[in-house]
């Protein structure tokens, strides 16, 4: 298990990233005392460092320049400044990547997933590789499978998107807006036609797996996915 | 030379009536010979004028001085001729020259820690601003998203403050080199896709993938995001697209930026581009400051771009980005490898 070490001087979004971080799998380790933190990084070795650049006393940048010296490990800063030339001087101060307020979850977990995979080798990352699971119903985003009682269909990448999220809520209403931004990529824009598409071919494929009636639309909000199958089939 | 004669005209009158008091004196007292007193005249005058052009040359430069209005501030201390007279003049506009600048300074730094207060403030809030944000991130309630909306548009605001605040130290921050239209194009659409889907406006781009643009990304983003921000507020329930297209006008690329919204009215058309002038659409859409196009046409005045609006009302607005300096277009996946 990779640990990330969060140097963040607001302790509430300290918090709200260590819990969600923790969610995907990783270990965190929070630094609470801003002069020592090479000491931290020493004692505990952490596999990536999250790094804000304004903290108390020594400023973010200071700070990378002390890891780098002992350590190539990943390093990615999150700030509120968003100038070209902050983002500079953090490339150049040794960082990895930069982050900027305020942010997405996905973008910080993707950004540390993929910056893992390339300084530890894709093959610690097989090993936890993602799946969401609900009744049953297993889905693999990173295989674009979905699989129910040993039967297997493969999926679109926006309907695996689309599936993600259903399931990660499932049994409560996913909003139409909050389904648009998630399949919303950088090359494709995904209008209301286009949603009601996926949503029509998602009903299909979980009809090949004799899964009917599941996803429902709640007029006005959005789509629910309710296990109509139960457990037992 | 003028001013000077000017200056002279109740000394010519004193010394002219003298003369003439001074010979009728003369005849009154019985003195007939019109040659002598008419010589001793004649003598007067000539020490008269002499006297003039001794005075005129010893002040020219104090006459000129006077005459000709200064060119810049950093004139006025600059030395010139002894007369006693000129003398005062100088210190007299050395003092104030102090003063003056003085008083630039005091209100140069003040603008200059204002400027640094709402740099640091804006970052400042940038930090709850971000906690609001994750801590609803994954809150599904109806209530979310409109909270998600406002601090979208807080955060939209935040950024206006600073770019703004930003632009009189434009020089030092921007970088002009070949950007890729259509990255930027879709970077911003991506950042903006909150705004397209809760207005339920969509983006249709047609801009040339190889399309390379001697710009600065991080001001050009600013300015599309602009134009993007106004075209979705326009157009909110008409249920059109917005399209962004690319073409070129000779040698020079164009972005276009169309709605199909509700348009801007004629009379407002001259105006729109004026800092704070919000026009009619102001009064309708408590939202517009009147500063996202002022801001466009000023950050892209400094970026050596050219900027185009039409509009119809009821039809709609294009607003057309000229790049006045072109670069030749790279192929597409030289370009890939040099962002690696």
């Amino acid at each position: 298990m990779s640990t990330i070490m969060i140097v963040e001087d607001d302790p509430k979004i300290c918090e709200l990233l260590q819990s969600h971080i923790e969610k995907y799998g990783y270990q965190t380790l929070v630094v609470s005392d801003f002069e020592r933190v090479i000491d931290y990084f020493h004692e505990n070795r952490p596999d990536l460092v999250l790094l804000d650049v304004n903290l108390p006393s020594f400023d973010g940048y200071y700070w990378c320049r002390q890891i780098r010296a002992v350590s190539t490990c990943p390093i990615l800063f999150i700030s509120a400044r968003e100038s070209k030339m902050d983002q500079v001087m953090a490339l150049e101060n040794g960082a990895d990547d930069y982050i900027t307020k305020p942010f997405y979850y996905e973008v910080v977990i993707a950004k540390i997933r993929s910056h893992l995979r390339r300084a530890y080798g894709s093959y610690a990352m097989q090993a936890e590789e993602k799946t969401v699971e609900w009744s049953g119903l297993i889905l693999y985003p990173e295989r674009l499978e979905l699989s129910w009682k040993g039967q297997t269909a493969h999926l679109a990448k926006k309907e695996a998107m689309l599936l993600e999220k259903l399931m990660e809520r499932s049994g409560r209403v996913v909003s139409r807006t909050r389904l648009l931004e998630k399949l919303w990529d950088d090359q494709q824009f995904v209008d209301d036609n286009t949603l009601n598409v996926y949503v029509t071919r998602v009903r299909k494929k979980l009809k090949e797996l004799g899964i009917e009636g599941a996803l429902e639309t709640v007029r006005g909000t959005g789509y629910r996915l309710k296990a109509t199958w139960g457990e037992q089939g | 030379m003028r001013l000077f004669l000017r200056e002279q005209i109740p000394l010519l009158i004193i010394y002219g009536l003298q003369l003439v008091l001074i010979l009728g004196i003369y005849r009154l007292a019985g003195f007939q010979n019109w040659w002598i007193a008419l010589y001793a005249a004649l003598l007067s005058a000539v020490l008269f004028v002499g006297y003039l052009c001794y005075r005129y040359w010893s002040l020219r430069s104090f006459y000129y001085r006077l005459t000709f209005p200064m060119e810049t501030l950093d004139e006025s201390i600059r030395d010139r001729g002894g007369n006693p007279l000129s003398k005062a003049l100088n210190e007299l506009l050395k003092t104030q020259y102090q003063h003056y600048k003085g008083e630039l300074h005091h209100y140069e730094s003040k603008i200059r820690n204002h400027v640094t207060f709402i740099n640091q403030w804006v970052h400042q809030m940038k930090t709850p601003l971000s906690v609001i944000h994750l801590t609803i991130q994954d809150e599904d309630d109806p209530i979310f998203d409109s909270i998600r909306e406002e601090s979208d548009r807080i955060g939209k605001g935040l950024e206006t403050v600073l770019h703004t605040a930003r632009l009189d130290s434009f020089e030092q921050d921007f970088h002009v080199e070949p950007v890729r239209l259509n990255t930027v194009v879709h970077q911003v659409i991506q950042e903006n896709k909150g705004l397209f889907i809760r207005n339920r406006v969509y983006p249709e781009v047609y801009v040339d993938e190889t399309l390379t643009v001697e710009s600065d990304e991080k001001w050009l983003a600013f300015v599309l995001g602009q134009l993007l921000t106004n075209a979705v507020k326009y157009s909110v329930e008409t249920g059109e697209k917005i399209v962004l297209s690319s073409w070129m006008r000779g040698p020079h690329a164009v972005l276009q930026v169309t709605d199909y919204g509700i348009g801007i009215p004629k009379k407002d058309l001259q105006r729109v581009f004026e800092p704070y002038f919000t026009g009619e659409h102001g009064r309708k859409y408590p939202e517009s400051t009147g500063m996202g196009l002022y801001l466009v046409r000023e950050v892209c005045r400094r970026l050596n771009h050219g900027v185009e609006l039409t509009s119809k009302v009821g039809k709609g607005t294009t607003v057309r980005i000229i790049f006045l300096s072109p670069v030749p277009p790279v192929p597409l996946h030289e370009s890939k490898e040099g962002l690696r």
